[in-house]
């Protein structure tokens, strides 16, 4: 992983955090699967992810990614948003 | 073009609005309720519109105002920040889209900074107020006991997301922990009005949204009990309660069977009030190992898809489907009045039934694979 990617994991980790509540996704591994038990991202909390990820990053990642591939693991997601923010800036 | 966009929420200004006076001024006498608008808050509220406060005041002005007018607000911003971003945070905690609320302020001022900042919401000085309930999008086209009860279904859904904050363990653990029980059974004829109402209300889960171009609410009454003729279709109803309350009916989907194969979910749709409580994952995951265990090798799910039905693509993509085909614009699956206007982007989401399918939630009843249990009994 490159630093911005390792940086916008750590973001993302945060953001998981505080909308969950749970403290202990500040260490989630960056190959968990979002969908999977540990995270069991759901529609109200993924779209709470996807608005503060615009707000913080700039990245629309609904807009973008149809199929929202994106969400598949905490680390494919941390990639898109850094690939589309250094593709921006 | 489309027609007014119903309103779903009224958000009032206290001092000289609701009240006949200024709380602060007012002393030891708080000022009385103004009855003219005490009348229009119980109109409204009877067609299942929900109302709520913002108000330059402490919050103290928010019980005298609900002690005086007897109403029960769905949600009180008291402060002194602009009215513009307390509209916003009312929308978040309701789960509205801010495009459904009006706002009734009896200064001018507040009223300009509230059409500027926010210019899809209806803005209403106190006297239009009073004449409101005779305009169109005040004026929802049915009202079932789930509409009336909404008031009440708000407080407790509050009372929900303050256990859930204090909670701390996962969401499937909190969702048990309150009693959750979703079930899912065949519509009858009774639920007929429901589904209308959740067909004209629900936006952000409905697979067929942004498609009904024509007024909304405007749904075709027949387009439901049709389908329930229909032997090659299934209209499923979905419940929901928990230890804080029932909330009814809160979702419905329509499944075409005509290719035993490959089954097509030619509308979903949600309420917004059960979101976060595991209602669309549920009905997903019942719904994948339902037609699995009736021979079906694929379910697809043709969706609208816009900036606002995101919720829906989040549960689709948690429950393993896929974009299979995108469809810039193209005949409409879902209850579309012959002549509306092309329909937006939409794609067809499919899954292959065979391998693992998404978990069921022990919640969740009844069993995919018995036989379906029959509609409900007919009120006598």
């Amino acid at each position: 992983m490159t630093a911005a990617v390792d940086a916008t994991a750590r973001g993302l980790r945060e953001i998981l955090a505080t909308l969950t509540g749970r403290g202990e996704l500040l260490a989630l591994p960056a190959g968990t699967p979002l969908f999977g038990e540990a995270v069991a991202l759901d529609s109200l909390t993924g779209t709470l992810l996807l608005r503060e990820i615009q707000r913080r990053f700039g990245v629309d990642v609904a807009a973008e990614d149809l199929n929202l591939d994106a969400l598949a693991t905490l680390g494919t997601l941390a990639e898109f948003v850094a690939a589309r923010r250094a593709r921006a800036g | 073009m489309s027609g007014p966009v119903p309103v779903k929420c009224v958000v009032w200004d206290i001092d000289n609005t609701l009240l006949t006076g200024v709380f602060l001024e007012a002393g030891d006498q708080p000022p009385a309720a103004d009855p003219e608008l005490a009348a229009v808050l119980a109109e409204l509220g009877g067609r299942g519109i929900l109302h709520a406060l913002a108000s330059k005041n402490p919050p103290a002005a928010a019980e005298h105002t609900a002690a005086v007018t007897g109403w029960q607000f769905a949600a009180a911003e008291c402060g002194w920040g602009r009215k513009s971003d307390a509209l916003t945070k009312i929308a978040a905690t309701l789960g509205l889209g801010v495009d459904t609320l009006a706002f009734v302020d009896d200064d001018p001022v507040e009223r300009a900074e509230v059409a500027s900042a926010l210019p899809q919401v209806r803005v209403l000085t106190p006297a239009e107020a009073t004449e409101a309930a005779g305009w169109p999008e005040f004026s929802p086209p049915v009202v079932t006991a789930e509409a009336r009860r909404r008031g009440q279904l708000y407080a407790e859904r509050r009372q929900r997301q303050a256990a859930r904050q204090s909670f701390g363990g996962t969401r499937d653990e909190f969702l048990r922990s309150v009693g959750t029980d979703v079930s899912i059974a065949p519509a009858s004829r009774s639920d007929l009005p429901r589904l209308a109402e959740l067909a004209a209300r629900t936006r952000q889960f409905n697979s067929a949204a942004g498609q009904r171009q024509a007024p909304p609410g405007v749904v075709p009454p027949d387009w439901f009990a049709g389908l329930l003729a229909d032997r090659a279709t299934d209209v499923l109803t979905v419940r929901l309660q928990d230890s804080f309350g029932d909330d009814g009916l809160v979702g419905a989907c329509v499944i075409d069977r005509g290719d035993p194969a490959a089954w097509t979910v030619r509308l979903l749709m949600i309420s917004c009030r059960a979101m976060g409580r595991g209602v669309a994952e549920a009905l997903l995951a019942w719904l994948t190992r339902r037609a699995a265990s009736q021979g079906a090798q694929a379910l697809r799910v043709p969706c609208t898809i816009d900036e606002r039905n995101l919720p829906l693509r989040l549960a689709l993509a948690g429950a393993g489907f896929r974009a299979a085909s995108q469809v810039p614009a193209g005949p409409a699956t879902g209850p579309v009045p012959a002549g509306a206007p092309a329909s937006p982007a939409a794609a067809v989401f499919a899954r292959e039934l065979a391998g693992p399918l998404p978990g069921l939630a022990s919640w969740v009843h009844p069993d995919p694979e018995a036989p379906l249990p029959n509609a409900r009994p007919e009120p006598a």
